[in-house]
C-alpha cells in the first residue's frame, strides 16, 4: 500500500501530468489525473496495444439533449470519449473502461436524489450502448476519490481516497 | 453568464452584510476577535474548480436556501481540517490537535454553521426585502472538491460557470479560518440581482 502513496503525484502541476476539470475531457499518451471526484465519475478508457488513453470527468447523468459540453454528462461523455480513442488511431476491439467514483454525498438532504448512483448507473448504460468493456471499477460509498493514470502503466489506475487508503484497479 | 461590474459590486456588498453578522456570530462563539476579508465574487468555469478547491481535507457544512425562493440553491459553510479541529477545540475546552472527528465535533461543526449561515442569509435577505431560511443542516468531512463539487451538480444542469461568493472569517487567537461561500442556482441568482437593481435605482 505504501508503494501505491508513493507512486500517486502529491502535486500533479509539476509532473506534467494533465488534471481534467469537471466536464473537460483528454486523450492522448501522457499521465492523467482527476482530483477529487465526489458524486462525480472519472472514466477512463485505455488501449492495451497502443498504450495510449482517455479520461473524462463526469458530473451529472443525463444531457437531455445538451451538446455544448459532452464531457459533462454520461450519456454524451461515453462516445465522445470512444470518438477521441478512434482519433488515436484506436482499434475497437482493444479498448477498455474503468470507471471510479459516484459517491454518496450530502445524503441528508430529501429532496436530493443520488446523483453519484445516478451517475454509476448512467455511465454503465451507455458504455454497453457503445460496447465497451468495463474492466475495473471502484464506484459508490460515501468518501471522495482522486484518480491517477498513466497510458504506459498497461491501464490500470491508482485511486487515492479521502481516508487516506490507496488502491489499484 | 451576463453580469456587469455593478451588479458584481452590488453582490460584494450584499456579501459584506452578511458576513459581517456571521462574523460577529462567530466571534460570539469562540469569545475572540474575527476579522473578516473584503467578500469576492468570482465567476468560475466548473473545470477550474479545481483551482479554488483541491484534495485538502475540509468540513463542508451545507445548506438548502428556502423561503420565498424555494428550493434555490446552497450555501456552504467550508472550515479546512485544522482550523476545524482548532475551532471545535476551542468549543469543548480540549487542546488535542491530532485526532478524528468525533460525534461532539460534528455537532458543535453543525451548530457553528448553523448559527452563522442563519445569521448570514437573514442579513442578506432582510436588505434584499425577502424570507431566505436555511433548510436543516448537511456535514460532509472530505476532500473539498469532492464535496464542493456534488454540491455544484445540484444546481448546475443549466449552467457551465457558477457564481463562487466567497468571504473569509479568521479568528487569530484560535487560528481558525472559514469560508461561507453562496451558491444560487440560475433562477435565484435572476432574482437576487434584479433585487439588488432596485436597491441600486433607489439610491
Amino acid at each position: 500500500m505504501s508503494d501505491i502513496s508513493r507512486t500517486f503525484p502529491s502535486t500533479y502541476q509539476d509532473k506534467g501530468v494533465i488534471n481534467i476539470g469537471i466536464g473537460e475531457y483528454h486523450a492522448g499518451d501522457f499521465p492523467m489525473t482527476s482530483i477529487g471526484l465526489g458524486s462525480c465519475i472519472a472514466l477512463i478508457l485505455h488501449d492495451r496495444s497502443l498504450h495510449v488513453g482517455a479520461v473524462v470527468h463526469i458530473m451529472l447523468p443525463g444531457s437531455n439533449g445538451k451538446t455544448e459540453r459532452p464531457g459533462k454528462f454520461a450519456d454524451t461523455a461515453v462516445p465522445t470519449l470512444f470518438d477521441e480513442m478512434m482519433a488515436l488511431g484506436s482499434n475497437k476491439r482493444s479498448i477498455v473502461a474503468r470507471i471510479a467514483g459516484g459517491a454518496s454525498m450530502f445524503s441528508q438532504f430529501k429532496g436530493n436524489l443520488d446523483i453519484g448512483n445516478r451517475n454509476i448507473i448512467a455511465t454503465k448504460e451507455a458504455l454497453e450502448l457503445c460496447h465497451i468493456r468495463l474492466e475495473a471499477e471502484d464506484v459508490g460509498g460515501t468518501v471522495g476519490r482522486s484518480i491517477y493514470y498513466n497510458p504506459l502503466d498497461n491501464g490500470q489506475i491508482i485511486i487515492r481516497k479521502a481516508d487516506g487508503t490507496c488502491l489499484e484497479i | 453568464m451576463k453580469i456587469t461590474e455593478r451588479e458584481l459590486d452590488a453582490l460584494r456588498e450584499m456579501g459584506n452584510i452578511g458576513a459581517s453578522h456571521a462574523a460577529t456570530s462567530l466571534s460570539q462563539m469562540l469569545m475572540s476577535e474575527v476579522s473578516m476579508t473584503v467578500p469576492e465574487v468570482e465567476i468560475v468555469d466548473i473545470s477550474d474548480l479545481s483551482s479554488y478547491f483541491g484534495t485538502e481535507i475540509a468540513a463542508l457544512v451545507v445548506f438548502e436556501i428556502q423561503g420565498e425562493i424555494n428550493p434555490g440553491g446552497y450555501v456552504v459553510l467550508h472550515v479546512p481540517r485544522d482550523s476545524a479541529i482548532r475551532m471545535t477545540n476551542a468549543m469543548l475546552g480540549s487542546e488535542d490537535m491530532d485526532r478524528e472527528f468525533n460525534e461532539m465535533d460534528r455537532s458543535a461543526l453543525i451548530e457553528v454553521g448553523n448559527i452563522m449561515v442563519s445569521q448570514f442569509l437573514d442579513a442578506t435577505a432582510t436588505l434584499l426585502g425577502i424570507v431566505m431560511l436555511p433548510s436543516p443542516p448537511a456535514l460532509e468531512i472530505d476532500m473539498s472538491h469532492a464535496a464542493f463539487g456534488s454540491i455544484v451538480a445540484q444546481v448546475a444542469f443549466d449552467i457551465d460557470e457558477i457564481i463562487l461568493f466567497k468571504t473569509e472569517l479568521t479568528s487569530e487567537v484560535h487560528n481558525v479560518e472559514s469560508t461561507i461561500i453562496l451558491l444560487p442556482d440560475s433562477t435565484t441568482l435572476s432574482e437576487i440581482l434584479e433585487l439588488l437593481n432596485k436597491l441600486m435605482a433607489g439610491n
